[in-house]
C-alpha cells in the first residue's frame, strides 16, 4: 500500500520535501512508516523522538494501523505565538 | 468578531477588529494579549516571519482552546492566529477575554496564550537580514488537557 507523509515545519527541511510517498506492507503501523522514513532521511532520524503524528485533524498514536491512501502528518515541536 | 470566522487567518491580524463592539452588559473586564513580530532574536536582526500551520488541526485546536478557557474561567474568549508572511511589528496572534472581573480575565488570557503556544501546530520560520531563514526551536506538542 502507499501512504503520504506530510512534512510540516522544519520536518520539510529534514526530509527535503513537503510530502514524501512511502510504500508499505498491508497491516503496518504509523510507526513502521516513520522507521522507513528515518532510514531514508538521517536528519529526520535524529529528531524523531520529539515528533508527533496526525491523521486527519487529530494527533494519533504511532501504533495506529494505517491504510492505503492515508496521509500522515509529521508534527515537529511547535512554536505558535 | 463573529464567531463563525476562521481562527486561522492568512496575513497579519488587525487587533482593532476585535474591539469594535460594546462589552456584554454582564462583563466588567476586558483582557487583551497580542503577539507581534520582533526585529531581533538571540542577537540576530530579523526582517520578518513566516508562519506555517497544519491548518485543519490548528483551526480545531484554537476553537477547543477557546471553549476550554471559557469553561475553566467562566469568561468569553476569542482567539486568532496568523499564517503566512508577516513583517516587523505586525500582529500574529490575538487573545481577547471578556468576563465579570479582572481576576478571571487576566488568568484566562494568560492560560489561553500559554496553551496556544504549546498545543497548536503552528511553526515560525524566521527571516534574517543576511538572507538566511530558519524554523525556531519549539516544544513537543501537548494536548489541551495537559496545558
Amino acid at each position: 500500500m502507499r501512504v503520504t507523509i506530510e512534512c510540516y515545519g522544519a520536518s520539510s527541511r529534514w526530509c527535503g520535501a513537503d510530502e514524501v510517498p512511502l510504500d508499505l506492507e498491508s497491516g503496518q503501523t504509523a510507526n513502521d512508516a516513520l522507521d522507513l522514513l528515518a532510514k531514508r532521511f538521517p536528519e529526520f532520524a535524529v529528531r524523531r523522538d520529539n515528533i508527533a503524528i496526525a491523521i486527519g485533524n487529530a494527533i494519533t498514536s504511532p501504533t495506529t494501523a494505517i491504510e492505503d491512501g492515508d496521509r500522515i502528518a509529521l508534527i515537529p515541536p511547535v512554536s505558535a505565538g | 468578531m463573529p464567531t463563525d470566522l476562521p481562527r486561522l487567518r492568512d496575513g497579519a491580524l488587525n487587533l482593532a477588529d476585535w474591539l469594535t463592539e460594546l462589552q456584554p452588559a454582564d462583563c466588567g473586564g476586558l483582557a487583551v494579549f497580542a503577539g507581534t513580530v520582533r526585529n531581533e532574536h538571540e542577537g540576530r536582526a530579523v526582517t520578518g516571519m513566516r508562519y506555517h500551520a497544519h491548518r485543519a488541526l490548528a483551526e480545531a485546536r484554537l476553537r477547543e482552546i477557546e471553549a476550554e478557557a471559557a469553561n475553566r474561567f467562566k469568561v468569553v474568549v476569542d482567539v486568532a492566529h496568523a499564517v503566512g508572511e508577516l513583517g516587523i511589528g505586525e500582529t500574529s496572534v490575538v487573545v481577547i477575554v471578556r468576563g465579570g472581573h479582572r481576576g478571571e480575565c487576566f488568568a484566562a488570557c494568560r492560560w489561553t496564550i500559554d496553551t496556544i503556544k504549546q498545543a497548536v501546530p503552528i511553526w515560525k520560520e524566521e527571516h534574517y537580514v543576511d538572507g538566511e531563514a530558519r524554523f525556531l526551536d519549539g516544544v513537543a506538542i501537548k494536548s489541551i488537557a495537559e496545558s
